[in-house]
């Protein structure tokens, strides 16, 4: 069993990501607001929100697409909020997209091979050269890749172009990207938008094998069966504030949750007196 | 040899020595030409477009010129040390270029044209000044010949190598190239001093061939010769940019000798043919790629 990280005045296990007063502005509008969370390992936890709740936005700061105006991210005790995104991956932080964004012109098998060059373990001077165990890591990384493309059950699509497979097997693809890297967390991003119930499915079940592995996943969704079925915990956001954390059927059923995605009753309430 | 074969053949082989004779040079300027495009190529294969080449060149070749006239250096020697300092160079401005936008970052270099030609004039004590310099560095076609295989050797190393998978992500999609652990000025750096390496070697190498050389020689017409090339040929596979270059030096020799009095017009035609029908260029590896699987 993999050791633990453990806060020794609580005695509870330090969270795996924590993030602590985050904020992030585009001009006059706050898209991520004094935002506190915190994500323990090894479990799936889901980030909720109405769209333009701020969730993305979370998501980039975590991964180092865009530097939070204020607050700390910590990530396995080390804060990450002023690091390049090429070095947060390096520490084991890989994501998906809202909108997939596969390389052009790569077939799937190159696309997941491009994941793994974070973790290819030869120089790039001993990979130009072809110095035998250049070739014999590359052979390695390929193999791994392969395990990654059968996880996701896309090995017979390897040597396809990654544009020709359909919507749901790109969205796969990108994961196993993702996975290339060897992350510690993986962010996902609406994973199963556009997506029909049986696709829907088949990334549950993907997300919860990639728990038994250990992983730690955290899982923007607007999907409710998904988040309740796989989801250990989940966090609520809107207008870019932190709403409600908790497990998946108490935060369905908070008020506040209810009211930010279908309105407040004194809201119906006014309209009905005004007819 | 020619005299022990039969009357037909024998003419035949008459004339394709003629022609050979004819069109070597055209051969020689077109493996030249491969050398500025391959350059092109380097950085444009991590997504950067940059002209910066004509400036590696112009030291490749006024520094290796300089080397062998003054220190009576053998020219084989020069070569190394043209493309060494290409490269030294090509790292300076990747410092100072990876900080602009992309768009800036092309008008930068194009600026780095106009700054090479005013340093060229005030430095007559290497380049020559306005007068240039003659350049006693004969290249014999199979010397250039074997230079081009070997760079093109090196391209596809670069090509089948984890640099390869880097640099094609980058160019792609920046962004999700770095949230994969690749960085992308990394890579980029790397691809500027590849390019600058290639450049002053493609340098020293048009110096050797044009024998003598000026301020006029390594200037903006050189930039839109390397450019057309590499896109004509297509910018998505390093063989694009020398067989690009290869069209595009033959194209005008061709035209002239088929249509003299419609020779612009059929170099024009033909540009702009491939450019509507092969908007990927000559060597497109998706479109090689999407007819294989079509099979």
């Amino acid at each position: 069993m993999k050791s633990v990280d453990v806060d020794e005045t609580t005695k509870v296990p330090k969270p795996l990501l924590e993030l602590s007063v985050v904020g992030k502005n585009f001009g006059g509008v706050a898209a991520v607001s004094d935002l506190s969370m915190a994500v323990q390992a090894g479990s799936v936890a889901g980030l909720m929100g109405p769209n333009g709740a701020g969730k993305t936005t979370l998501v980039n700061l975590i991964s180092g697409m865009l530097p939070p105006d204020h607050g700390t991210i910590e990530f396995s005790g080390v804060q990450i909020q002023r690091s390049p995104a090429h070095i947060i991956a390096a520490q084991g932080i890989a994501r998906t997209y809202q909108n997939v964004r596969l390389f052009s012109g790569m077939t799937v098998l190159e696309q997941v091979m491009a994941g793994c060059y974070v973790r290819r373990g030869v120089s790039l001077w001993a990979s130009f050269l072809g110095l035998p165990k250049a070739q014999h890591a590359y052979k390695a990384v390929q193999n791994h890749a392969l395990e990654l493309l059968d996880r996701v059950q896309l090995t017979h699509r390897a040597h396809f172009l990654a544009e020709t497979l359909s919507y749901g097997e790109q969205r796969r693809v990108e994961i196993a990207r993702a996975l290339g890297t060897r992350p510690k967390l993986l962010l996902l991003d609406e994973p199963t938008a556009g997506m029909n119930a049986q696709e829907s499915a088949e990334i549950g079940r993907l997300v919860h094998s990639l728990r038994g592995g250990g992983l730690t996943v955290l899982m923007v969704e607007h999907n409710v069966q998904l988040v309740k079925d796989f989801c250990d915990v989940v966090t609520v956001m809107n207008f870019g504030r932190y709403l409600v954390s908790g497990t998946p059927a108490y935060c369905m059923a908070h008020p506040d949750v209810q009211a930010a995605y279908f309105g407040k009753t004194t809201d119906a309430e006014r309209i009905q007196t005004l007819r | 040899m020619v005299a022990l074969i039969s009357p037909a053949p024998k003419k035949t082989m008459q004339r394709l020595f003629d022609f050979w004779s004819a069109y070597q040079s055209t051969v020689a300027f077109a493996i030249v030409n491969s050398f500025l495009a391959l350059s092109t190529y380097a950085v444009l294969s991590a997504g950067i477009l940059s002209f910066a080449t004509v400036t590696y060149a112009a030291l490749g070749g006024f520094l290796g010129a300089r080397l062998v006239l003054a220190s009576g250096l053998d020219s084989l020697l020069a070569l190394p040390i043209a493309a060494l300092a290409g490269a030294g160079l090509s790292y300076l401005v990747a410092l100072v270029f990876l900080r602009l936008q992309s768009h800036w970052m092309a008008l930068a270099s194009l600026s780095l044209i106009l700054i090479t030609r005013v340093i060229v004039i005030n430095t007559p004590w290497v380049t020559g000044g306005v007068v240039g310099m003659s350049v006693p560095m004969p290249l014999s076609l199979s010397f250039l010949s074997l230079l081009l295989a070997l760079a093109a050797f090196v391209f596809w190393r670069l090509s089948v190598s984890w640099y390869g998978i880097a640099a094609q992500s980058v160019r792609e999609d920046p962004a999700v190239a770095s949230s994969l652990g690749i960085s992308a000025r990394d890579i980029q750096t790397i691809a500027f001093v590849i390019s600058g390496a290639v450049g002053g070697l493609g340098g020293i190498l048009l110096a050797g061939l044009l024998q003598f050389i000026s301020p006029d020689t390594y200037f903006v017409n050189i930039a839109f010769t390397m450019i057309a090339g590499v896109v004509l040929g297509g910018s998505y596979h390093w063989s694009g940019a020398i067989v690009g270059a290869a069209v595009f030096t033959a194209l005008p020799v061709v035209a002239q000798a088929a249509f003299p009095e419609y020779q612009d017009v059929a170099n024009g035609v033909v540009l702009l043919a491939i450019m509507i029908f092969l908007p990927r260029g000559l060597i497109d590896p998706r479109a090689i790629r999407l007819r294989r699987a079509s099979r």
